[in-house]
């Protein structure tokens, strides 16, 4: 049994089992709704869906739940948000339920019902409509469905990327109260500016919002109470009534209690969730804010440590279990239902003391129990963090999950002071998604548009036009075969990157407007503190940090090794001429296998070489000086960053072979980490390359994914050295680190495809080696031994 | 020699371990056996070549892709200029010269992750001290540069020669392959009188010191043998710790690339049940056990 308790055993088993289906309910409702208000201020409308949504949605409460609260009919339940867009639903819905990656239940009747009901009323209103309708020719060539520059979770979907403030307003004064001070706002103003009429609909809509929540909680109460009163086992009908006692208080008050504390949580989840369906709508340091609940409930003895397990489990499979719904294209990018809900743990405190505490254990504990891929738990690791945590953390790697992602807090710390916040507000951050260092206080598109570095190369090298379509795509230059230097290149690979960067830019410009005028987001407001001060929606920029868009870089690696590969066997050895080259990736390498050879053995970036290296170092550098020098709708730099996801295949997908030895349509790189299989080294010095990439400049944040073998951590001995190996990382300057530690069945694969896992490193016995150069036998051997491992 | 830059089981944390290559023993069953001399080698691991034929490019000899079979191996000069080019590492230098420089520029690199860790540098072979004028610069050098230190030695050595190297050691392991000298002789080439000797006059260092048994069925996994080390151990070194090494194959990839002629079958590894016992053996004797995994 992997869960704590047979509840939750149970609740996971369901998760683990069950598929996931659509509820039109919310779409629904909200499109009524739009109906009804039409002519009214458009912040006002959308409370007013919000309102209409929680008075009027579904209650279910599901077996074994202790927290309740679920987006529709379902368990597993995907809602649709046609204001932002519904013409891919359109498309696509037929198949959802037979696609490959990520599919949904959807009945034949829903979608009658959708088609005749909800989608006509959205024809030319949705924010897709009207962003496709603004952007120019120039920039959709680049910028939309192309793979080279791709912006679109900012105009197909709403944002999300926002962490709710529990430490200064949810749990401070619940949303009875943020309604309470709403009304106070709104008695001392007048419509007698335009200020005055901005902020008089600011707080309507925040009132309205609070209402909805608070209507919806009282709603459970009283749909638990009904069942209270049919529910024969007696202890389940206790539970039962508790359930109703917590939804009467939570989330219009304060919560009293650990428990409480933790549905107000979910009903903030559940609130985010219907208003717009959220990527990264994150619960932040939870085990600091959560803490004092803890304590003084173990204090008082009525809660004990096991107790609190069980129920942060309960969570973890609660913030799994709701889908956000989206095209099978982001699904092969974002694969396998994730909704990228961070929570930090660990870390310093606002005034710089270790912030580890029981909840942080419990937590990973937590993780490690259900197997859960929500939340996305991340630690912050300082230089004096406490041994013991180090070892829950390398624990946790050990078991394979991948968890948690590992982050530097003074990286974090540098990013946040570098994108300009007060160094209390610095030390107080969390992640956004998946590896942004964030703060609560925040408005800030954290993932606004995935840049492809390896296209901006393609263009460089193929006078401006797309290697597998011949489509003209991005600026008309020379002909590579007459570049006569290797500055020459590199400089007509800044060109065209820089070209590249203008148009993401562009299209988030026009982004930002949109967002603006048609889906400003009144219950994401009420959740940060300065909105309600400035009585600003955060679209208008009512945050205490309005931090500029973050623009993703993918396939450096690709790029800095190519470029290595023009400059030493063109440039230097003359081994081949840019004619020969250029051919012979025009031509996929095929037949020219020998000129391949030669460039896969110059040196890639990933084995500590400052050959290729330092060309990574200065295209990261580039990159930032040129993401930097543009400003937002609100006048706040554009920030750039090395995130990874899974962007690596699809941008790798529309592109030719490349210098480097890569064949047309491969994968290019995530983040900073090294092209697969070729950081033949060690894990050392694919750290310390990683490493020289000036991390801190990109405070979008920077992603580096290594693959360990389980045996290699499968000790305490082991794991501490994994620990030291992660501090030393960090004391390099590097940001962030997450290990895979390798199955049994990717070992097989490493049989099969050896070239592709040179870098796979195991533990044999008194020494560690590359897997692949085992005899077969010994590899057999170690797959044998290893499967004794899992289960 | 060559360097191994993440290496966790010799010694304490992470550490960068020097193989020093050529060795006064010849261990039937060596999992080592680049090492066996100080000579370069190549070796080639046929499943990661792709048969681009890069090599053949290089090589002054002529000799082609294929380095398995003995008209190759007789021509080859192990000039190395192979295992630079092969885009695949099929073809890898096994033994290289380095200057002492060379190695300290290596080893700093990885600096801050051995001292982190809390481990250093690891001295290993073929057999670390046969290279005692080397040895003798290097350590001093990284012992001048505060890096934790250790070495694995067979024991065969002249002790005054090395005592200057051992006495800048943290940790000294050092093997023991049989108690019985005829039978140590017959497996290994060479009596154990000296690394006995020399086993007792590491009371004079002030180390932490380990003794390993590399035990192997069919040559020393038996209770009377293993007693009696033990017993050795603790009359001479009573603060000295014991390691018993399970005999494992996974050298052989190294001979089948090197094509060297594979240690006999008759060596296997012994039971999980059979290392548990002996290693009480041990604890029965008094003596702690050393552990690195």
């Amino acid at each position: 049994m992997a869960g704590s308790t047979e509840r939750v055993e149970r609740i996971r088993l369901n998760y683990v089992n069950s598929k996931p289906a659509i509820s039109y309910e919310r779409a629904r409702i909200w499109t009524e709704s739009h109906k009804r208000t039409e002519g009214q201020p458009v912040a006002i409308r959308r409370a007013q869906a919000f309102y209409d949504t929680c008075k009027e949605l579904c209650v279910n409460i599901f077996p074994d739940e202790l927290i309740v609260g679920c987006s529709g009919e379902f368990r597993k339940c995907g809602i649709l948000t046609p204001e932002f867009s519904w013409t891919w639903v359109d498309r696509e819905m037929d198949t959802f339920a037979t696609r490959a990656q990520d599919p949904y239940e959807m009945t034949d009747a829903q979608r009658a019902f959708v088609r005749k009901e909800i989608f006509p009323y959205w024809k030319n209103k949705s924010l897709e409509e009207a962003f496709l309708a603004q952007l120019s020719e120039e920039t959709k060539r680049v910028a939309v469905d192309t793979g080279f520059v791709d912006t679109d979770s900012k105009w197909r979907q709403a944002v999300g990327e926002i962490t709710a403030d529990y430490q200064d307003v949810l749990f401070k004064k619940g949303f009875g109260g943020i309604k309470k001070e709403a009304e106070t706002y709104l008695s001392e103003l007048d419509a007698t500016s335009l200020e005055g009429a901005e902020k008089i609909e600011f707080y309507r809509s925040i009132i309205l919002v609070c209402d909805g929540i608070i209507t919806l909680a009282h709603r459970y109460a009283q749909k638990a109470r009904e069942m209270a009163e049919t529910e024969s086992d007696t202890k389940r009908k206790a539970e039962l009534l508790e359930i109703a006692e917590s939804c009467d208080v939570v989330p219009e008050q304060p919560p009293k209690t650990f428990k409480q504390a933790l549905q107000f949580m979910w009903f903030t989840q559940l609130g985010g969730i219907l208003s717009e369906n959220p990527l990264a709508w994150n619960p932040g340091r939870f085990d600091q804010y959560m803490y004092p609940y803890y304590q003084a409930d173990c204090e008082a003895g009525i809660l004990t440590k096991a107790e609190a397990l069980e129920w942060v489990e309960c969570l973890w499979l609660k913030l799994s279990e709701w889908v956000w719904t989206i095209s099978a294209n982001t699904a092969d990018f974002f694969a396998g239902y994730n909704q990228f809900q961070n929570l930090t743990v660990g870390g310093r405190t606002r005034d710089g003391k270790d912030a580890t505490n029981e909840l942080s254990y419990i937590c990973l504990q937590a993780t490690e129990n259900t197997m859960a891929h929500q939340p996305g738990l991340s630690v912050r690791i300082h230089p004096d963090c406490p041994d013991e945590f180090m070892a829950a953390v390398t624990h946790l790697v050990s078991k394979g999950t991948g968890f948690p992602a590992i982050h530097s807090d003074q990286a974090g710390y540098q990013m946040l002071i570098n994108a300009g916040y007060e160094p209390e507000d610095a030390r107080d951050w969390s992640n956004c998604g998946c590896v942004v260092p964030h703060f609560r206080k925040t408005g800030e598109w954290t993932s606004a548009a995935n840049l492809n570095f390896a296209a901006a190369l393609e263009f460089a090298t193929n006078q401006g036009k797309s290697r597998l379509s011949g489509k003209h795509i991005a600026l008309d230059e020379k002909d590579p075969k007459q570049f006569t230097s290797y500055e020459e290149v590199e400089k007509a690979f800044y060109k065209q990157f820089a070209y590249l960067i203008k148009q993401a830019v562009i299209s988030l410009i026009a982004a930002q407007r949109l967002h603006v005028e048609m889906v400003p987001r009144p219950f994401m407001s009420a959740c940060i503190e300065d909105c309600m001060k400035n009585g600003k929606d955060l679209t208008k920029g009512g945050a205490k940090y309005n931090i500029g868009p973050v623009i993703t870089g993918i396939g450096i690696a690709v790029v800095a090794n190519s470029l290595a590969v023009i400059k030493k066997l063109v440039f230097e050895d003359h081994v081949t001429t840019m004619s020969e080259l250029i051919d012979a990736i025009d031509a996929n390498w095929e037949g020219y296998d020998v000129l391949r050879a030669k460039a896969q053995a110059v040196p890639k970036y990933g084995n500590d070489d400052d050959y290729v290296d330092d060309i990574a170092r200065e295209i990261g550098n580039f990159f930032y000086e040129e993401v930097h020098q543009y400003k937002d709708i609100y006048g706040h730099n554009f920030l750039s960053a090395f995130m990874g996801i899974s962007n690596y295949l699809p941008t790798g997908k529309v592109l030719g072979a490349t210098p480097d030895g890569r064949k047309a349509t491969e994968p290019i790189s995530e983040g900073v980490s090294p092209y697969v299989g070729t950081d033949t080294s060690t894990p050392l010095a694919a750290m310390r390359s990683a490493a020289k990439l000036n991390q801190d400049l990109h405070s979008g944040g920077t992603l580096l994914n290594l693959r360990l073998n389980q045996d290699l951590v499968a000790t305490k001995r082991g794991q501490a050295n994994l620990g030291a190996m992660i501090q030393s990382y960090f004391a390099l300057g590097a940001f962030h680190v997450q290990f895979n530690t390798v199955s049994t069945e990717t070992l097989r694969k490493a049989q099969a495809h050896p070239e592709d896992y040179k870098d796979l490193l195991v533990r044999v016995a008194g020494y560690s080696t590359q897997f692949v150069n085992l005899s077969k036998s010994m590899q057999d051997s170690i797959i044998a031994r290893n499967a004794h491992e899992t289960f | 020699m060559q360097i191994q830059p993440f290496s966790v089981n010799d010694g304490d944390g992470i550490r960068t371990t020097i193989f020093l290559a050529g060795c006064p023993l010849h261990c039937k069953w060596c999992a080592n056996p680049e090492g066996f001399d100080a000579k370069p080698k190549t070796a080639f691991y046929e499943k990661l070549c792709v048969g681009c034929g890069l090599c053949t490019e290089v090589c002054p000899q002529k000799i082609g892709i294929d380095l398995h079979n003995l008209q190759a191996r007789a021509k080859c000069i192990n000039c190395g200029n192979c295992a630079d080019i092969c885009p695949k590492h099929a073809k890898k230098r096994m033994v290289e010269y380095k200057t002492v420089e060379e190695v300290i520029q290596e080893i700093k690199k990885h600096s801050l992750f051995l001292r982190q860790s809390g481990g250093g540098v690891t001295f290993s072979g073929g057999e670390a001290t046969m290279q005692h004028e080397f040895l003798n610069v290097l350590s001093e050098k990284l012992y001048d540069m505060g890096f934790h230190l250790a070495l694995e030695t067979c024991g065969y050595f002249d002790f005054d020669t090395i005592k200057p190297i051992l006495e800048r050691m943290d940790f000294i392991f050092m093997d023991l392959k049989h108690i019985d000298t005829t039978q140590h002789k017959y497996y290994t080439g060479v009596g154990n009188e000296t690394i006995l000797k020399n086993m007792i006059r590491l009371q004079e260092i002030n180390a932490d010191i380990v003794i390993r048994i590399p035990v192997i069925e069919g040559v020393n996994a038996d209770i009377a043998q293993i007693a009696e080390s033990a017993k050795f151990v603790q009359q001479h070194l009573p603060k000295a710790k014991m390691e018993l090494l399970p005999y494992h194959r996974f050298g052989f990839g190294k001979y089948e690339a090197l094509d060297l002629p594979t240690p006999s079958n008759e060596f296997t590894t012994p039971s999980e049940e059979k290392m548990a016992l002996l290693k009480n053996i041990i604890i029965e004797q008094g003596i702690a056990l050393a552990d690195f995994r």
